[in-house]
């Protein structure tokens, strides 16, 4: 210690004594302390594999439930896709006010497609499908009813439901019938999946903020002697509060990997019988993955919620200079 | 470079640990401070370091008041100030090396700075050698210089010091105390806290003595009457 070295290896110092580290400097301080938490988490692998288990578990719960919503949504999707109602018309009205109730149809722009069927027409078609040809044309009179075969555009529920009860008022038509009625409560289950999602994304959360910030306290515990140390020769509380924040980030964020990971364990398990149950109502029905933009969500907002914890944890549990 | 201005304090619960104590240490000067246990020295370092508030009075460091330093610039203000305690506080999870780097790490040292830096401070102690050993497999004289290393490494204009040779054979001691004196020669001013008594009236320096939180003596060396300031 040469009282003559000079000072000029020293950071810049502004005149009031603080600091003004550059930003490379702070990148390098950062680096080893994200390094130094990893290196914390792994030199007490079964702790750390306990609560990284917990935080996973925790929120494997509500991405499970968000893969079993998308995998019912694709049901619901596909059938207002191509909604369709199908209108009768009374016995007693005319061929020619059918076509003026068809023409104007045509012109509304809910409707993707209008195919009127007269009663000649369903009467081919029936005996053409029921191959009851023969009985049919010995029938003194058709009984079939003049119909409408509507086609609506992927355009949700609302559109269905006011179309039907437009026609229904209609006084030319006996009977609408809405096949997807139940598409309405699929509609109605899913909402209700989607809430129950929140509500269990924002328990869940709560409990691996508790989970991290406890672990974070513990450790916080262990090292007052260090904390102390520090303190005494001048440490800010935000340069000791680092490590700790980013304790928090790496338990938030590998508790998401292993939330992911366990999640894909698990569709890869049930892929099978899945996919041959999707495949009984049609092949374009798959089963659907977590995919990437809700894993990267996962990965972040785990990651997240682990620095929160932390914070939260420090913000109480810091020795004050 | 401090100077108490009747300076009292009181911890929650009534004690009185110092009452009106005044006193100057200027730039460069290197005093003892002493006393039985309790009389006081260790409450009148951590009012220094400002971990402990005053109850009445004022202490001026470098001619600022420390009672109106902001909690945020307390960090920077300790970053001036060296500190050597009796039990090292030395962190055991890291090597010499790395405790001795702690302040300049806090500081925000470059690498190649910082271990130019500790290398010159593990030498001035003697423990250039050691420098990847972790300190719990040193002895105390030596542990208590890799402390001293670490409170000299950021070149502190003030060394404080509480019971540094509590610990030591009085051989060790007088080691300890021979590089104190060598650091208040480059200019670092020092108060060392410490009861031992025939240590440090060998040593040709002002002493302080509180009993029962008062200032009760507070002698210049016969050799360096009116050499205090330099």
């Amino acid at each position: 210690m040469k009282a003559s070295r000079t000072r000029k290896s020293a950071p810049s110092r502004a005149a009031s004594g603080k600091l003004r580290v550059s930003p490379g400097e702070w990148l390098r301080q950062h680096w080893l302390c994200a390094k130094d938490a990893l290196q914390r988490l792994f030199s007490q692998p079964v702790n750390t594999f306990m609560t990284l288990m917990v935080i996973g578990v925790a929120l494997l719960l509500p991405a499970l439930l968000y893969v079993l919503g998308s995998n019912l949504a694709q049901f619901g999707n596909r059938l207002t896709e191509t909604g369709q109602i199908t209108a009768y018309f009374h016995d007693a009205t005319s061929d020619a006010d059918h076509l003026s109730l068809v023409n104007s149809l045509q012109t509304d722009d809910r409707i993707n497609v209008v195919n009127y069927i007269s009663t000649e027409q369903a009467m081919r078609d029936f005996a053409d499908w029921s191959g009851l040809g023969d009985v049919m044309s010995n029938l003194e009179e058709n009984p079939l009813p003049a119909s409408l075969d509507i086609h609506l555009p992927a355009s949700g529920l609302t559109d269905i439901n006011a179309l039907a009860e437009e026609l229904s008022a209609n006084e030319l038509i006996d009977l609408v019938q809405v096949d997807e009625q139940w598409l309405i409560r699929l509609e109605q289950i899913l909402m209700l999946g989607d809430r129950i999602v929140l509500v269990l994304v924002a328990v869940l959360a709560m409990a691996v903020l508790f989970i991290v910030g406890n672990s974070i306290r513990t450790i916080i515990a262990n090292r007052s002697d260090e904390i102390q140390v520090m303190n005494l020769i001048g440490a800010t509380r935000q340069y000791m509060a680092r490590p700790f924040l980013w304790l928090g980030l790496c338990y938030g964020f590998l508790g998401g990997v292993i939330a992911w990971i366990l999640l894909a364990l698990m569709l890869l398990f049930i892929h099978e019988p899945a996919s041959a149950l999707l495949g009984f109502y049609g092949s374009e029905y798959q089963l659907i993955g977590l995919g990437w933009q809700a894993s990267l969500s996962l990965l972040l907002g785990s990651a997240l919620l682990g620095w929160l914890g932390a914070r939260i944890s420090v913000s109480r549990h810091l020795t004050k200079s | 470079m401090i100077r108490f201005d009747e300076v009292s304090q009181r911890y929650p619960g009534g004690h009185e640990a110092l009452k009106q104590v005044s006193f100057e240490l200027e730039r460069g000067e290197m005093a003892f401070l002493t006393g039985r246990s309790g009389a006081g020295k260790s409450t009148l370092l951590k009012c220094i370091m400002r971990t402990e508030s005053l109850s009445q009075g004022q202490i001026l460091v470098s001619g600022r008041n420390i009672q109106r330093i902001s909690d945020k610039q307390i960090p920077f203000y300790r970053r001036r100030i060296g500190v050597v305690f009796q039990d090292h506080q030395l962190l055991y999870d890291r090597s010499v090396y790395e405790n001795v780097a702690l302040p300049l790490r806090i500081d925000g040292y470059r690498e190649a700075d910082a271990a130019r830096r500790v290398r010159a401070a593990l030498d001035k102690v003697g423990l250039l050698s050691k420098e990847k050993m972790n300190p719990i497999a040193l002895s105390g004289g030596e542990q208590q210089r890799v402390g001293i290393a670490r409170a000299v490494v950021n070149r502190p204009q003030i060394l404080l010091a509480d019971e540094p040779t509590g610990n030591l054979d009085p051989e060790l001691a007088a080691d300890i105390m021979k590089l104190f004196e060598q650091f208040n020669q480059i200019g670092v001013s020092m108060l060392i806290a410490s009861h031992d008594l025939a240590l440090i009236t060998r040593l040709r320096h002002r002493m302080l003595t509180l009993d029962n939180g008062r200032l009760i003596r507070d002698e210049q060396h016969p050799s360096r009457q009116g050499a205090g300031s330099s």
